[in-house]
């Protein structure tokens, strides 16, 4: 029953995967785009298959990428401090690094900082620094040495999540009048990503992360049940922590850095995810993954179909993510773990 | 030979110049039960930590068979040692047997895939401690005394030859405060692959009755004494240890030593005025 119930939801997410492909503004006839293929025409004479390959596609593969990312991150940090509201949002990761993003857009364009720092884009680099020095200082407010407070984590993270917005409202009031409506759309989260140097980023950036996150599953399966179990189990419990907080916010700001703030993600999949797969991290990360691929080509699709005219996907994802936070604080699951 | 965990003079502090405890010899051998009894804040529960490598000592060494327990590797000292914490609280829900699992981690691959001889062992040791007919059951829907069975039995699933376990029924009625002590006592004397358990009590009847020795951790910081509970648990020692007057006498079935506490003298004016809202009124309090 667990089997097919997973099948199923791997099933879906591959469904909207292909849905993703296929729908949008522009109406796609997959017939004629299979002919043009199989005619091997010139792009000029290709339009349909031009649409799918040089906008859906890059399109696609960026929500994909992301919504495995911002999951996978998500399902992560719940492991790591045990409380199933941590994710990138809720600890502040995702609007530090967008702070960061905003601050490396400024710089560059008014001050002239260059656009590529130790060889790495600057806007990446400075996404990158800011979600770290967020996630440190969050978890340093709610550890007492070797506990942290589920309470003061989530209050921390939300805190520096709302210096983090005021700080992007500073950087918005200095910028450039002709950037802010670019950067204001980015600030709303959008996976319209032209081409697919944006792709290669994020694919750079998530998958060897995700990579390391999905080797830390059996190590996150002895953490839900405390650290000091875990420890004399011989997990090595500060380096777990270490590498779980630099590598899920350096995915989390390589996201950002490319299409924006997408909130709630890292909350809801994890959590749906895990009421098929059961805790054992083994599936339930690999599984929330998947589904968060699918899960934000489904918000794409909204986004691009159903609401008017190219609404920003990080809306999508505020209004499916605010209400279900708000059933989870309802239901009160967590109350036991804040002792 | 026998595997024995040993502590020779160890001292630990959490911050410098205050030391928890100084100087301490301790030790548990494969077969035998040993108690580890003080007041609050003697220090047990740290040198338990100490003990299962989990805190560096300061000073003096532990040694798990005549080696430094520093020089093993976390999965080889994990498949030596087993610790059960106070209190453990788990954040997501998993069942039973999958508990129990659990404790394979020191024997597994990188992948923590459970292979054939990792649920063998899981069977038999849900076996041992009687929970096999729990094995689908939610772990957070168990009775407090299932639930320290079930921990016991993912802590014996790593096979380790010591168990270190602090204050296992702190949170246990009477009942089942006994049915865990058999549990360890029957651990223990299981002949060839009998454990060494060493445990944290607050309970000292239990721990003179299940416990081949006791260690009493005084509030000066250093070990009082420790031997068979007829040499430990005497007045002198435990009114000492406690700072507290403390008697003893037998129980009048068992023969074992029954210990409790004197209230504290009442002074004159607060001993008649009405016990507000929220106050515990005072009583003789036994130590269970």
């Amino acid at each position: 029953m667990r089997r097919s119930a997973i099948a199923s939801l791997i099933a879906v997410s591959a469904g909207m995967v292909a849905l993703s492909l296929v729908v949008g503004t522009e109406q796609i006839d997959l017939g004629q785009a299979w002919r043009e293929w199989r005619e091997g025409l010139p792009p000029e004479q290709a339009p349909m298959l031009g649409i799918i390959l040089n906008q859906r596609l890059p399109r696609t593969l960026a929500a994909l990428i992301v919504g495995c990312g911002l999951a996978l991150a998500g399902a992560a940090f719940q492991a790591m401090l045990r409380n199933p509201l941590a994710e990138p949002y809720t600890l502040g990761v995702a609007s530090a690094g967008a702070f960061g993003a905003w601050t490396a857009t400024v710089l560059i364009g008014a001050y002239g900082l260059p656009g590529l720092l130790l060889g790495l884009p600057t806007v990446q680099l400075l996404a990158f620094l800011f979600a770290e020095a967020d996630i440190i200082v969050v978890y340093l407010l709610a550890a007492h040495r070797d506990r942290v407070s589920p309470s003061v984590l989530l209050l921390g993270g939300i805190t520096m999540g709302m210096l983090a917005n005021g700080g992007i409202l500073f950087m918005r009031y200095v910028a450039d009048p002709n950037r802010i409506v670019m950067m204001d759309r980015w600030l709303m989260g959008g996976v319209d990503v032209l081409g697919y140097r944006p792709v290669l980023t994020l694919l750079a950036g998530v998958a060897p992360c995700a990579v390391i996150l999905l080797a830390q599953a059996p190590k996150y399966d002895q953490l839900g049940f405390g650290t000091e179990l875990a420890a004399g189990r011989g997990v090595n419990v500060r380096l777990l922590t270490g590498v779980t907080f630099a590598v899920g916010s350096l995915m989390t700001a390589v996201a950002v850095s490319v299409v924006g703030t997408i909130a709630f993600v890292g909350l809801i999949v994890p959590h749906i995810v895990r009421s098929i797969t059961g805790s054992r991290h083994r599936l339930l990360l690999p599984v929330s993954a998947v589904a968060g691929g699918g899960f934000l080509c489904f918000c794409d699709i909204i986004a691009r179909k159903i609401l008017p005219g190219e609404t920003p996907i990080g809306i999508v994802t505020t209004l499916l993510g605010g209400p279900f936070f708000l059933y989870l604080l309802l239901r009160r699951r967590f109350t036991d773990w804040d002792a | 030979m026998k595997t024995t965990l040993e502590a020779e003079s160890a001292g630990f502090a959490y911050e410098p110049g205050r030391p928890v405890f100084t100087g301490v010899d301790a030790s548990v051998s494969a077969g035998e039960v040993v108690g580890l009894v003080g007041p609050n804040g003697s220090g047990k529960s740290t040198l338990l930590r100490v003990m299962c490598g989990l805190l560096r000592p300061l000073s003096g060494t532990v040694k798990l068979d005549g080696r430094r327990l520093g020089s093993y590797k976390s999965n080889e000292r994990a498949r030596r040692l087993a610790f059960l914490p106070q209190a453990v609280n788990p954040a997501f829900a998993l069942s039973v047997f999958e508990v129990v699992c659990l404790g394979r981690y020191p024997h597994m691959g990188a992948f923590g895939t459970l292979r054939p001889h990792d649920r063998e062992a899981a069977e038999r040791v849900m076996r041992d401690t009687e929970i096999e007919h729990l094995r689908a059951r939610d772990f957070l829907t168990l009775s407090g005394g299932e639930r320290q069975r079930v921990l016991v039995a993912s802590i014996l699933a790593q096979e380790p030859q010591i168990l270190l376990l602090d204050e296992p029924t702190s949170a246990l009625d009477v009942h089942h405060q006994i049915e865990v002590f058999s549990l360890l006592d029957r651990l223990a004397r299981r002949g060839e692959g009998g454990y060494g358990i060493l445990v944290v009590t607050h309970d000292l009847n239990l721990a003179a009755r299940f416990c081949d020795r006791i260690l009493l951790l005084g509030r000066n910081q250093a070990m009082l004494a420790q031997g068979p509970h007829a040499n430990v648990m005497t007045e002198s020692l435990l009114s000492q240890a406690y700072g507290a007057p403390i008697r003893v006498s037998r129980h009048p079935e068992t023969g074992a030593p029954l210990v409790w506490a004197e209230a504290p003298e009442q002074p004159a004016e607060t001993g008649s005025r009405p016990a507000k809202a929220g106050e515990r009124p005072s009583r003789r309090r036994g130590l269970r």
